[in-house]
């Protein structure tokens, strides 16, 4: 089901998949796909928490949190080729907008999730609106410029922590009380299954859009802008449309962290984890859909590993630098497509070598080389 | 409204950083016309350098020496960089180039957080000995390392427009911006032509560290940061014009510290280049037309 590898490069899948969706690859058995990834998340979200202590039931919600994170740059990147280097000031925007609404309503959580989504969405549209023209580099350089303008705007306005007025900051509170969870959510293992399911819905949400008409459009705009113009595509509103899913899935991701971690602080979300989150959506890979839950572990889970044992994190960075330059010299479609094709070879060359004792004795008996 | 006194440190400390801004900014122009590659690691290049500068001072090596350290080390890993990515990636659009360039970001980055840890709350601070003097203009003290600051900018400017305008070197880098292939055809040694703009821009890295550490803080995240200010005025002058980065540079700067002194605006000055930049880049497309062709600037 997630796995929706259609091939950034090859002009035959986009154009098969332009004509009609019955030209398409056959669909790889469906059902065993489909059985595997149910035993999974029923694996994780009853197994999981019970096999896990709470340190790492908390850095399991953090990947999934960073997994929506992915998702939403997942679409920019692999979609529609626009690299955001601002994903973190989206993800603030939603966590801001959930807090706020987290204090000053009683509302249900999952509205209140649904609302910072799409109040996210709604800034993020208004915000690239007039930049969709730019393309590659510029469009990247202004996400990184427009992410740095609500960073400091966030900065100035602090995150709600229970005041009053539009900024629900009070600096003279003595007492912050927590961000409330759902009600059939408040121990940490109880939200971590929730955080799961908000990401399920949230991948199945990008699964079908990529499986349908906007989804052909994104890869008929990848391939190539002007002939996706002459197709017919509304390629602008197309390309917005990447742009409102994605920020809306990232804004949904925002209130769900904004839960997990009940306390919100403008120095959570510092610039270079935008960085960090480009590196390893690439690193995980941009184009499948898997790759976001790639990016969420490498994201959360190794720095909690890291920490457990004793290492900095900074050794963390340094190997993202060093996947990110990997992946865009040798490898650009991620681990998530790398990593079974390396585990083939693998396979292969462990086979090769099982097996050669056979072959290379022929010769010896038979030709007699050595005397 | 705050009085003309108010505004006139802030005009100086504008100027002294504009003039900082330009010459990384610069730096930045120059990389990009003879590579096509936005070296968005400038920052943190340039960071390190002035951590080590900091770290060598502190062991007791003479001060001039260390400065010509930051400048060798931060010539030296844009240099290798260039050398070895450069290659790879010189078929590829722009913007895979420059997001290549946040890997070597994200390494120094790690590298300087593990060797220089901000964690323990430590306060680093690097200090020319041009700090504690000055001289007064009206009623405003400046400071020497401020008038270098500035100077440094124009001279640099300056100088580069010559380099291009009047060397063999710069010719060719010019012409590099105008047709790799064609340049190449005629027989000019572009890996060589590259690697002199790599290194060029490693050792502006390296300048604008340094004076950035001493004017603003020696501070990891601070220093690599700061690149986006001089790719702001870079971008205002559509990574083209050298003389238009210098002036759109010392801008940012003016915009930036002027605000300080308006109490409402104090704490959004530091939005002014991402607003400028942002404004910039709308115009620049304003009047774009969709082409076939890949690269893009």
């Amino acid at each position: 089901m997630l796995d929706v590898t259609d091939s950034p490069d090859s002009p035959a899948g986009t154009a098969s998949a332009l004509r009609s969706p019955l030209l398409r690859r056959p669909a790889q058995p469906t059902l065993i796909r489909a059985v595997v990834i149910v035993v999974l998340l029923v694996f994780v979200l009853f197994g999981l928490p019970q096999l896990l202590s709470l340190y790492y039931v908390d850095a399991m919600t953090q990947v999934a949190v960073y997994a929506m994170v992915a998702l939403g740059l997942g679409v920019l990147v692999g979609r529609v080729g626009l690299m955001s280097l601002g994903q973190v000031a989206v993800l603030a925007v939603g966590a801001w907008s959930a807090a706020r609404l987290l204090f000053g309503t009683g509302q249900p959580y999952p509205l209140v999730l649904l609302e910072a989504g799409l109040v996210t969405m709604i800034l993020g549209t208004v915000l690239l609106l007039p930049a969709l023209r730019l393309r590659g580099l510029y469009l990247a350089l202004i996400t990184l410029m427009l992410a740095g303008a609500v960073t400091v705007v966030l900065a100035t306005l602090n995150f709600p922590n229970g005041g009053g007025g539009f900024s629900g900051y009070d600096g003279n509170q003595t007492h912050i009380p927590p961000i409330r969870r759902p009600s059939i959510a408040t121990s940490d293992p109880a939200y971590f299954r929730y955080s799961v399911l908000v990401a399920v819905v949230m991948f199945a949400l990008v699964a079908i859009h990529i499986r349908t008409r906007p989804g052909r459009a994104w890869a008929a705009i990848r391939q190539s802008e002007p002939s996706a113009l002459a197709a017919g595509i509304n390629t602008t509103a197309y390309k917005l449309w990447a742009v409102a899913l994605a920020s809306f899935v990232t804004g949904v991701a925002g209130g769900t962290y904004a839960g997990a971690v009940h306390y919100l602080y403008p120095y959570d979300f510092p610039a270079y984890t935008s960085i960090t989150i480009l590196a390893v959506v690439l690193m995980g890979g941009a184009y499948n859909l898997w790759g976001a839950v790639v990016a969420g572990l490498l994201m959360q889970l190794l720095p909690a590993l890291l920490q457990n044992w004793g290492v900095s994190n900074d050794w963390l960075t340094i190997l993202f630098g060093i996947g990110v330059v990997q992946v865009l010299t040798t490898a650009p479609r991620g681990l998530a497509d790398q990593f079974p094709k390396d585990m083939a070879k693998l396979g292969h060359l462990l086979m090769g070598l099982v097996r050669r004792p056979v072959p290379a004795a022929v010769p010896e008996t038979t030709g007699g080389e050595t005397p | 409204m705050p009085s003309w006194q108010n505004f006139q440190p802030f005009i100086v400390t504008g100027l002294a950083l504009g003039g900082v801004y330009a010459l990384s900014g610069v730096g930045l122009v120059v990389l990009y016309q003879a590579t096509g590659v936005v070296y968005l690691a400038l920052g943190a290049v340039g960071a390190m350098g002035a951590l080590i500068s900091y770290s060598l001072i502190a062991a007791g090596v003479a001060p001039w020496l260390t400065w010509l350290v930051c400048l060798l080390f931060s010539g030296a890993v844009t240099l290798a960089y260039g050398m070895i990515f450069g290659p790879l990636l010189a078929k590829r659009e722009p913007l895979v180039k420059a997001t290549a360039t946040l890997g070597l970001l994200l390494v120094l980055f790690g590298v300087m957080d593990l060797l220089w840890t901000t964690s323990s709350g430590k306060v680093r601070s690097l200090t020319f000995p041009t700090d504690g003097h000055g001289f007064s203009l009206g009623n405003v003290n400046i400071t020497w390392t401020q008038v270098i600051g500035l100077a440094v900018g124009i001279a640099i400017t300056i100088g580069t427009a010559a380099f291009l305008r009047f060397t063999k070197l710069g010719t060719a880098m010019r012409a590099m911006a105008n047709d790799r292939e064609i340049t190449a055809t005629l027989g000019v040694p572009v890996r060589r032509v590259e690697a002199a703009a790599w290194l060029g821009c490693g050792i502006l890295a390296g300048i604008a560290g340094l004076l950035l550490a001493d004017m603003v803080a020696l501070d990891a995240t601070t220093l690599t940061f700061l690149v986006i200010s001089s790719l702001a005025a870079a971008l205002i002058a559509r990574l083209r014009s050298i003389v238009l980065t210098f002036v759109a540079a010392i801008v940012v700067g003016l915009v930036q510290n002027m605000l300080v002194p308006i109490p409402a605006l104090t704490s959004y000055s530091n939005m002014a280049p991402f607003v400028l930049a942002a404004v910039a880049l709308l115009l620049i497309s304003r009047r774009r037309v969709i082409t076939l062709s890949r690269e893009e600037a």
